[in-house]
């Protein structure tokens, strides 16, 4: 009762009756609601995950956010721009573990399958002072969830479909009041041999695609035990393994290969205390990957701890540290690295309608002790009716990223002598909430961010070396809206977006800044859901506008929009046992198109699922 | 740069084959790409969007990515050379393949596709393809594989043999019946037998081997180290060295523009990490060897236009997009600034 007594003085979560599930002692882990303040932040709820479960984070973001995802093919890497920043300003999470390789300085997405996870959550915009490294254009939070008191779980999964996918899940779990266990095992296959216009050859040949096939393989095992009242074990890992053939661009004919094994464990400790839990966090993660013949990892151990605590009915508090040590043994060069980070944040609820929360962090790497980073925002309540309330959001943040290994040691062209790349983010919004049978809920946000010292790897005769040469302005506009209604027996839901960036290059033509290159102006998605007892039939589309290969007055790639349909079942039952079933096409239309110039991409292509739940 | 020189020659022989056509009375209408001057943008690693670009001094006006405009599709390469011989324009892409279009209007007459890996440059000789190829890398990003690959008719078509050669060929130069190919890594020349399309002779030569030319009616090859240039002639009858110099240029690159009065342009860089470009002028015939007639950075391609007494020096501008051409009079004053497509690398001035 002790955890339960906390949750609700911490959290001011007021439970219904008196007994709450130890379930929702979840709710500590992430401070991502607590902290952030005025900013924007993007849930995805576990039926969307369970739709995505066969396919990647990449996917996911691409057609349910307004990330734009630059996909080099079907299953090849895919990297998060948020806000027109490049994919290494998008800072990832997996148990409150960064991810990103400390070598790349970026996560490949096609290499995250959902299937591993049980929450995401996307935070927009740069929040150093709350996520530390590389957080300027936003930052992706990944979890396993911890459930306790429900007993015996199992799942098995299989999906079929186009281009020779053939995507396998078993999952296993058991839980009661005092310990949690969960097990799964993945493997994710497709040969990609899809057909696509050949527009490098004469007379455009429809061809298939070559040396484009990809299979993952993953083990993910969580694990929690209550020790006590007081006291609570969480440990996680994760085992994945990709080998690719990477898909050539179009007019080339290589055969590539890649193969990626990534290992993550976390083990945390936590200790409640009547107004108070104090996290010891602990983690290592390993990165390995051959390209054809040449060898490069990297490990990251972590260590961390801190204190969150409650003072009054107004006040919370979280104070920390976290270490870092880094050893890449890569193809041109070996080296270590080691960060420290020093963080605290507070939030205080003024009124009933008003609340405000105040971070900061300070890092320190190279035995020096920058950058500062503050970050302040605040919830404003400003209406409220019966049923619908509008809140006004503002926040003001900055954002870093350190140079990667391969920045500062790539043997040739590394440069010891670069520069941390800092942002700086304002954003204000709005959102409104309507409940009721017909409910919704909306946000517009307007952002503007600035990032300096952008490294960019520049030719220098024969010898690539990267320089803090880029100055980028962002600024933009984000609408999101959800909204429910019922109409006779049918359940209707119907979610749009629509997001407006603008990410301007100072350096090359300042006179005549331009948009950067790979990063459209306009993105929009939206998706209709009606569903009648089991049955549920979805039809979704993104579009992606138009945007340059390169700076300056360079090729503008055609935008597009793709449609993707869905029927699921899943009222399928035998005795206790469930098994939904589901059918998706994607790419309806069959569209020719292309995210990257010259990257071929699949046409209509069709996936059968069924999940048997125990 | 390869097509420079032997852009000039095509010329010479395009005007006198059109001269004799106005004889015969069956001439080919000069084509839109005719005149002016080919830019040629190598495009950046991983996008393949090499492509030509055409300029007119006369008017000042640039079309843009000229292949896809004729053909409606994208070159999808990456540039490394054009070669104007029979009367075709021949579009090397470092990615593997060949396009050949007509060099009037740039209408497509076929490629070679597959069974190339890193073709560098290409010549013609008794009716059939000659393409110099890295081949493949091998694990330690070695190409101890290079080769000569054949191909039977002028206007592509598939792989026929490939003639072993030293690592790296770079340029092709056609004489009779022979094909000189410059060895670049192993400092040798190696000349292949068009008719039986076997290699005949070998010739070590100093340095590294990158481009053939024509002066004063002999055949010269260019060749560079870290610390000076090379220029060795060759008798063409037998087969054997001719004339060698020898010249104090350090720092020089393989991108060369011949230019009046026997004057050669060559582009020369430090390299990373202080990276300083700059253009040096030499002659084999006198002393002349000016070291830093121009100086800067980012200097990628090098042209000399004959008819307006021109310097073309292309920036690369990082690849990060669009490049620019500066162009620059024989007296070394700045004439006009173009901006072009990514990674310009050379000229062909028509």
């Amino acid at each position: 009762m002790t955890v339960l007594f906390w949750v609700v003085s911490v959290f001011g979560f007021v439970p219904m009756q008196d007994t709450v599930s130890l379930e929702q002692v979840e709710v500590y882990a992430p401070p991502l609601d607590r902290f952030a303040k005025g900013q924007k932040l993007v849930n995805f709820d576990s039926k969307v995950l369970e739709a995505y479960a066969a396919r990647s984070l990449g996917d996911l973001l691409q057609e349910q956010s307004p990330v734009f995802v630059r996909q080099y093919g079907a299953g090849m890497l895919a990297s998060p721009s948020f806000r027109g920043t490049s994919a290494g300003h998008t800072a990832i999470f997996w148990n409150g573990l960064p991810v990103n390789s400390p070598s790349l300085g970026q996560s490949d997405l096609s290499i995250l399958p959902v299937e591993a996870i049980d929450q995401a959550q996307l935070h927009f915009g740069s929040s150093g002072a709350l996520f530390g490294n590389e957080a300027i254009g936003g930052s992706l939070h990944l979890g396993s969830k911890t459930e306790f008191g429900k007993g015996f779980q199992g799942k098995i999964s299989q999906t079929i479909g186009s281009f020779g996918l053939f995507n396998s899940a078993i999952s296993g779990g058991f839980s009661s009041k005092m310990f949690s266990t969960k097990s799964r095992f993945y493997r994710q296959f497709a040969q990609n041999d899809f057909s696509y216009r050949d527009i490098s050859r004469p007379g455009t040949p429809e061809t298939k695609a070559q040396n484009a096939a990809v299979e993952q393989l993953g083990f993910v095992q969580d694990f929690a035990w209550n020790v006590s009242a007081k006291g609570q074990f969480k440990a996680a890992f994760w085992w994945n393994k990709a080998d690719r053939q990477i898909q050539p661009v179009m007019g080339s004919n290589t055969t590539d290969r890649q193969s990626d094994e990534n290992v993550r464990a976390v083990l945390d400790y936590f200790r409640f205390g009547t107004t108070s839990v104090w996290n010891l966090k602990t983690g290592f993660v390993r990165d390995n990957q051959f390209f054809n013949e040449s060898q490069n990892q990297t490990r990251q151990f972590f260590l961390a701890s801190d204190w969150d605590f409650a003072k009054g009915k107004s006040w919370q508090f979280k104070a920390g540290a976290r270490s870092t040590f880094i050893r890449g043994d890569l193809s041109t060069y070996a080296a270590t690295d080691q960060r420290f980070e020093f963080y605290q944040s507070a939030r205080w609820q003024t009124a009933e309608n008003l609340t405000v929360s105040l971070n900061l962090r300070q890092f320190a790497y190279l035995d020096n002790f920058i950058p500062f980073l503050p970050g302040i925002g605040g919830d404003w309540k400003f209406w409220e009716g019966e049923k619908q309330e509008i809140l006004l959001k503002a926040s003001l943040g900055k954002g870093f990223k350190a140079p990667t290994l391969n920045d500062r040691f790539w043997n040739p062209g590394g440069n010891p002598d670069l520069l941390p790349e800092e942002s700086v983010n304002g954003e204000i919004g709005l959102n409104w909430l309507k409940k009721g049978a017909f409910s919704w809920d909306q946000s517009l946000t307007y952002y503007r961010m600035q990032v300096e010292n952008w490294i960019i790897w520049l030719p220098r005769g024969s010898i690539w070396s990267p320089e803090n040469i880029r100055e980028v302005q962002n600024q933009g506009i984000e609408y999101q809206g959800n909204t429910k209604w019922e109409w006779g027996t049918l359940n209707w839901e119907m979610g749009l977006s629509y997001t407006f960036s603008q990410a301007l290059d100072l350096t090359s033509e300042p006179a005549n800044p331009r948009q950067l290159p790979y990063t459209p102006q306009h993105q929009a998605n939206g998706n209709l859901s009606a569903g009648i007892g089991g049955l549920a039939v979805n039809l979704s589309s993104f579009y992606v506008g138009q945007r340059a290969i390169g700076t300056g007055n360079t090729r503008i790639l055609d935008s597009y929009q793709i449609w993707n349909a869905g029927l699921r079942f899943s009222d399928l039952k035998w005795g206790k046992t469930r098994f939904p079933i589901s059918f998706q096409v994607l790419n309806l239309l069959d569209r020719d198109y292309q995210v990257l110039y010259l990257r071929a991409m699949p046409g209509r292509s069709y996936q059968l699922n069924l999940t048997i739940h125990l | 740069m390869k097509f420079t020189l032997k852009n000039q020659f095509g010329a010479l022989a395009l005007i006198f084959l059109l001269f004799s056509c106005n004889e015969s009375g069956s001439e080919r209408p000069l084509g839109v790409y005719d005149t002016g001057i080919l830019i040629m943008n190598e495009g950046a690693f991983g996008a393949n969007d090499g492509e030509v670009f055409h300029f007119d001094p006369v008017t000042g006006t640039a079309k843009v990515n000229v292949f896809e405009a004729e053909n409606n599709r994208p070159f999808a390469g990456l540039l490394e050379d054009m070669v104007l011989e029979e009367d075709r324009l021949y579009l090397v892409a470092n990615t593997g393949k060949v396009e050949i279009v007509n060099p009037g209007d740039f209408k497509s007459r076929g490629a070679v596709i597959g069974d190339l890996n890193q073709p560098r440059s290409l010549a013609t000789s008794r009716g059939k393809l000659f393409i110099s190829d890295y081949g493949p890398y091998d694990a330690s990003f070695k190409t101890p594989d290079s080769y000569v690959a054949v191909v039977i008719g002028l206007d592509g078509g598939t792989v026929k043999k490939k003639i072993k050669v030293s690592n790296k060929p770079e340029d092709l130069f056609t004489s009779g019946k022979y094909v000189f190919v410059a060895g670049s890594e192993g400092g040798k020349i190696e000349i292949i037998d068009a008719d039986t399309e076997t290699l005949t002779k070998t010739i070590d030569v100093e340095g590294k081997p990158v481009q053939f030319f024509e002066q004063r009616g002999d055949l010269w090859v260019y060749s560079y180290d870290s610390e000076k240039i090379y220029f060795q002639s060759f008798h063409r009858e037998n087969l054997t060295k001719k004339e060698f110099r020898e010249l104090p240029l350090s720092k020089a690159t393989g991108r060369i523009a011949l230019g009046e009065d026997d004057r050669i342009y060559i582009l020369t860089s430090t390299g990373w990490p202080n990276y300083n470009d700059g253009i040096a002028v030499v002659s084999i015939y006198d002393s002349t060897l000016i070291p830093s007639w121009k100086t800067g950075s980012g200097f990628y391609g090098l042209g000399y236009d004959k008819d307006r007494k021109e310097i073309y020096v292309s920036n690369s501008k990082g690849f990060q997009g669009n490049g620019e051409v500066a162009i620059f009079s024989k007296a070394g004053v700045a004439v006009k600034k173009l901006e072009v497509g990514r990674g310009p690398s050379g000229f062909m001035f028509r």
